[in-house]
């Protein structure tokens, strides 16, 4: 139930940042923070509470579906460049920021 | 746009939702398949929504449906922290390679399924 509520949280948060920061880089965003949180949490959490973190309140925070959408509404609106440089910063910064949220437990 | 209550409220319950719907997958189908599984079809699902309902929907329920259900739905991190732990092998990077070309190539699916007979494809997928 706890892992649902903070899903719940975690998306109203990204909601939030979606109406602030304009596509794509609100995903951006979400994505590169909730990935460092979540390699926080695997080094220094374990069982229910990293259930409830990591798979609640980071996997609600963090999106794909929009990331792919948004990408694929850009390229069809001729912004290809934009759109190459939104997926080569999500996989760069958001593999990244969770490898070096592992590396800081 | 400053939200109102009922796109804050729509965007929880479908929170709600996307995360136990999630949560349940990873539990039959066992990580990383299952986040494979539900960001493909999250993809497709959205992208089919967007192109389809986007433009007569209300806006709470283009919150509730979008960045609520789908969005919690399908998730970033996990994917990021399974890269992680499998580290700098061809497993990982075919995991990453068909999550973003699967993910994007149903994206595009969705958006093209969905925009038969609309006129335009418009608005953020928000």
């Amino acid at each position: 139930m706890f892992v649902l509520l903070a899903g719940a949280g975690g998306a109203l948060v990204r909601f939030g940042i979606q109406r602030l920061v304009t596509a794509p880089w609100a995903v951006l965003l979400v994505n590169v923070v909730g990935s460092f949180i979540g390699g926080v949490l695997i080094g220094a959490t374990s069982g229910d509470l990293q259930l409830i973190l990591l798979t609640g309140f980071c996997g609600g925070l963090t999106t794909f579906s929009s990331f792919t959408v948004e990408t694929v509404q850009l390229v069809l609106e001729g912004r290809a460049r934009r759109a190459l440089l939104s997926v080569a910063l999500t996989l760069v910064l958001g593999v990244g920021a969770a490898a070096l949220g592992f590396a800081l437990t | 746009m400053r939200p109102t209550w009922r796109e804050l409220v729509a965007v929880a319950l479908g929170g709600l939702l996307g995360t136990g719907a999630r949560l349940a997958i990873d539990t039959l189908v066992g990580q990383p398949a299952s986040t494979l599984a539900i960001n493909v079809v999250g993809s497709f699902a959205l992208g089919l929504l967007v192109a389809r309902l986007w433009s007569s929907a209300a806006p709470w329920l283009r919150a509730g449906l979008g960045a609520g259900l789908l969005g919690s739905f399908t998730t970033f991190s996990a994917l990021a922290v399974q890269l992680v732990h499998l580290g700098p092998t061809w497993g990982a990077a075919l995991y990453l390679l068909l999550s973003i070309g699967l993910g994007l190539l149903a994206a595009w699916a969705g958006l093209r399924l969905g925009s038969r007979g609309v006129t335009a494809i418009d608005g953020g997928s928000e």
